[in-house]
């Protein structure tokens, strides 16, 4: 974790922030009012992907403490 | 309607025993759980709704007793976790941070395997036939472990310090995913986690340790999310039970890792791998004629 990057750091917070609004969206919206786009989509289905909601929420949990970290002064080695 | 005989507390006992040991020693408890009932003839089957929910109960039992067995440990690595996030990075000889970001970076393909794919692999391998054939494999793989393992220099005293030292994070991201193998049932969570120690320059002993830190939140987190399961109308009919599983589950747990943290500070796998592969063969040419 000694790299420092503000373009990774920037892209690590996006994706973390789209992360967890799609865990929100799993968790909120069943399978048939899901876009299309998105893994989980399933006409006509009720069910709630709240396993999908879970990973996606935690994957990016650790992509916003990874940028973090990548704000932090630098560990000596 | 469910009926209070679906397992028998007798059964519940025996589950509840095999249970608590069999997930922490390296032999799968998911494939003793599918293979047992048929030997004895039992009708339990892994994909009832009712014995999912008696398993949840049996394996949070588990992951409280690792909690509990590895609680001071949990609060240093919970503080230097704590002490990294304030300074932003991870101190040169803070390793309990270390130690627990690699908890975390070992947890994260492990979960995130196990919510994406539990269902679907508990489905294609719910079988006793292939959860035999899966045993002799782990057997395999348990003794292919002892044989390319890596052997580094042991010169720290602390346990977590030489874990911490030894272990990179590329690394535990690689043990961490091993983990899913265990949704098979045959395959062992805590076998492909010692195993991916090895291979990486851990001894069995801190191998082991590594293992059980890894297995906490990762058993705990998968029970407690199957946990409403438990208290909706899954659990009817077996709550009770589940309760007396989870203390018989709870004291072979207990047992069993006091046991293995000793047996491997001058032990090997060998003697699981030729148990896994001597078992899962008998089991494979015995269990079609049941």
């Amino acid at each position: 974790m000694n790299s420092r990057s503000p373009l990774v750091t920037g892209v690590a917070v996006l994706a973390g922030v789209v992360l967890i609004v799609l865990a929100v969206v799993y968790w909120a919206e069943p399978a048939h009012s899901l876009p299309s786009f998105i893994p989980g989509h399933e006409a006509g289905s009720n069910h709630h992907h709240v396993k999908h909601g879970i990973a996606s929420f935690f994957v990016g949990l650790a992509l916003l403490v990874f940028a973090w970290f990548q704000t932090g002064k630098k560990q000596p080695a | 309607m469910i009926v209070a005989s679906l397992i028998s507390y007798g059964q519940a006992v025996v589950l509840g025993l095999l249970q608590g040991f069999s997930e922490l020693f390296p032999i799968s408890s998911l494939g003793h759980s599918v293979i047992l009932p048929k030997l004895l003839g039992w009708n339990i089957h892994q994909n009832d709704p009712y014995f999912l929910s008696f398993l949840v109960a049996t394996h949070l039992a588990t992951a409280i007793v690792l909690l509990a067995f590895f609680w001071r440990d949990w609060v240093r690595i919970l503080r230097g976790l704590g002490r990294s996030l304030r300074d932003r990075g991870i101190g040169a000889d803070d390793y309990d941070a270390k130690l627990g970001w690699l908890l975390v970076v070992g947890t994260i393909p492990a979960g995130i395997l196990g919510l994406l794919l539990e269902h679907q692999l508990r489905k294609i391998f719910a079988s006793p036939e292939s959860a035999a054939i899966f045993l002799m494999l782990n057997g395999a793989l348990l003794y292919g472990a002892e044989l390319v393992r890596r052997r580094a220099p042991q010169t720290d005293t602390d346990d977590d310090v030489r874990i911490a030292k030894q272990v990179g994070f590329p690394q535990a991201f690689g043990v961490g995913a091993a983990q899913a193998l265990a949704l098979i049932p045959g395959f062992s969570r805590s076998g492909a986690t010692m195993g991916g120690g090895l291979l990486v320059g851990l001894s069995n002993k801190d191998a082991a340790r590594f293992a059980f830190l890894l297995a906490t939140p990762i058993i705990g987190a998968a029970a407690v999310l199957k946990l409403p399961e438990l208290f909706g109308h899954q659990g009817d009919g077996v709550r009770g039970q589940a309760l007396v599983g989870s203390l018989c589950s709870a004291v072979t747990a207990y047992l069993a890792v006091r046991f293995l943290l000793r047996f491997f500070e001058t032990n090997r796998l060998t003697p699981f791998a030729l148990y896994c592969a001597a078992a899962g063969a008998v089991c494979a040419i015995v269990i079609p004629f049941i």
